[in-house]
């Protein structure tokens, strides 16, 4: 089994290694918007001192840190898995006795990641300098303790996202369902701006759902915000959630893989 | 007179291609929506929480996302898809016939793709500048109206013109296929007033990749924070990229070779 990972790592690794010009530039579409986020905000906790309870510097520190989670618990396998439904050359992964998207599409997503991180460093490094973040509240154990948590975000997140990239197996619009559940991420995760600041009624519910798993939970985490209740609450939700993103997509996926039918010779 | 020929028949194609995506067309819309949806929703975070960013209240946002959403449509609807065929045309070589025909090669590549169904986003984007410059209470002459629309227009010939330069370059590039990404990717910027970003973001969104142009500008003419000079200057800048990304255009195509040869 490991030499099969090790194998499709070498396979991944060179075929992504090919693109890494096009990697940069899905970086910045990464990369705009946080920055974007941070200017607005900042801009405001200037203006008025504080947002909230929140300083400029809290802003700061929130998009900088989210930058570098993001990269780690996103992923891309809409783009890379549910075109090959469509055309058919998922045929050719069915029949090798490893699962397409828990070994293959996994792997590649994770020199995907390991590239654009490659190329995300000396950016960060430079927007660093630009935004002098003072990140005196960080502490060894709580990036320590952020690290499973971001793991476990990126294992959400892929096997939710490849539940819904698996309903390609049923329509032609599995990209606009992608883009609607995208939304909702952008809604609930903290990615547009921490929690706290987003309506009552959003924070209600987004405690209730996996998207801040993602971005939100890390975050604070790194920063040191939370309780220890509230770690271990967000630990417990992450594990939640892990079981029933796993039992979502084996069900999708078997019985998708069941309604496969290739198209072309 | 052709041009004009021209472009209404690549119109009636390009109807009859997507009245063969109903059902598409009509999730695309709602989706459109829920991100119309999203953008107020984000606005009306903000302004929970200030009265003003940048100098700018509430109304003059969501008229200044209303001119974001032009240049959003612009983008989407000429800009992807054309990008998409020109690649393939250098990859394939199928740009040699694009070159055969009798026309300007320029006005070809850029106009024979368009996103019919985007032409809503236009109207919705018109009655955000509406509303948002009714709640906003800025008092708007016959002057600033017009040069609102000369400045948007002028700035829409800006993104155009820039948007050629980066497509010509795979002329010299062939495997350059990522060519408009990065006016992609830094559109965004372009749904705040640059006013409020820090002066590096503020150089690279006017100057580098001018998508502030085609935004804040316009709404500035609209608010009459521009003197005529100023806007004498930015139409003058439009004209000029629009020449200097046609020549640009011209020397590309002498680089271009054709895919198999």
């Amino acid at each position: 089994m490991l030499k099969i990972f090790q194998r499709l790592w070498q396979v991944n690794w060179a075929e992504q290694w090919q693109y890494r010009a096009n990697l940069i530039m899905y970086l910045l579409y990464w990369l705009v918007s946080p920055i974007i986020y941070l200017a607005v905000w900042t801009s405001i906790a200037q203006s008025k001192g504080s947002v909230n309870g929140l300083t400029a510097n809290d802003f700061t520190t929130y998009y900088m840190t989210l930058l570098i989670v993001d990269q780690i618990t996103s992923n891309i396998v809409i783009h890379t898995f549910a075109y090959k439904v469509q055309d058919g050359s998922l045929s050719g992964e069915l029949v090798r006795p490893i699962h397409p998207m828990l070994t293959n599409a996994l792997v590649n997503n994770v020199a995907f990641k390991i590239l654009t991180i490659m190329g995300f460093v000396p950016i960060w490094t430079i927007l660093y300098f630009l935004f002098k973040p003072d990140f005196s509240s960080v502490t060894l154990i709580g990036i320590l303790i952020a690290i499973p948590a971001m793991i476990l975000g990126f294992l959400v997140s892929f096997l939710l996202s490849a539940a819904i990239t698996s309903l390609a197996f049923w329509t032609t619009r599995v990209y606009s369902i992608h883009e609607f559940y995208y939304a909702l991420s952008l809604l609930f995760s903290g990615q547009f701006v921490p929690l706290t600041l987003m309506p009552k009624l959003i924070q209600d519910i987004a405690q209730y759902l996996p998207f801040q798993l993602l971005i939100y939970f890390p975050i604070q985490l790194i920063l040191g915000k939370l309780s220890s209740a509230q770690i271990i609450q967000g630990y417990l939700s992450g594990l939640i959630w892990l079981i029933a993103a796993i039992t979502v997509f084996n069900w999708v996926w078997q019985n998708g893989v069941k309604r496969y039918s290739a198209v072309g010779a | 007179m052709n041009t004009l020929k021209l472009l209404s028949a690549f119109l009636k194609v390009n109807i009859q291609m997507s009245l063969a995506y109903r059902a598409d067309t009509v999730v695309n819309i709602l989706l459109n929506l829920m991100w119309l949806g999203w953008e107020l929703l984000s606005l009306s975070i903000i302004f929970n929480n200030t009265d003003t960013i940048g100098g700018w209240g509430f109304g003059e946002l969501i008229a200044l996302l209303g001119v974001f959403r032009l240049v959003h449509t612009l983008m989407i609807a000429l800009i992807w898809p054309n990008t998409e065929k020109f690649n393939q045309s250098i990859r394939d070589g199928s740009m040699d016939y694009t070159l055969l025909q009798p026309i300007n090669s320029m006005f070809l590549v850029t106009f024979s793709r368009i996103t019919v169904w985007r032409a809503w986003d236009l109207v919705l984007a018109a009655i955000l500048i509406v509303v948002g410059i009714n709640l906003s209470g800025d008092t708007t002459t016959l002057f600033s109206i017009l040069t609102f629309i000369l400045l948007t227009i002028s700035g829409a010939i800006v993104i155009y013109s820039l948007w050629i330069v980066l497509i010509a370059l795979t002329f010299w590039f062939t495997k350059f296929d990522n060519n408009v990404t990065i006016l992609q990717a830094l559109l965004d910027a372009g749904r705040y007033p640059v006013t409020v970003y820090p002066v590096w973001l503020q150089i690279l969104v006017t100057f580098v990749i001018p998508i502030a142009v085609a935004t804040t500008i316009p709404l500035q003419g609209l608010r009459g924070d521009l003197t005529l000079p100023r806007v004498l200057m930015f139409t003058a800048i439009g004209i000029a990229s629009f020449l200097i990304a046609s020549q640009v255009w011209k020397r590309g195509l002498k680089q271009y070779s054709g895919a198999s040869s």
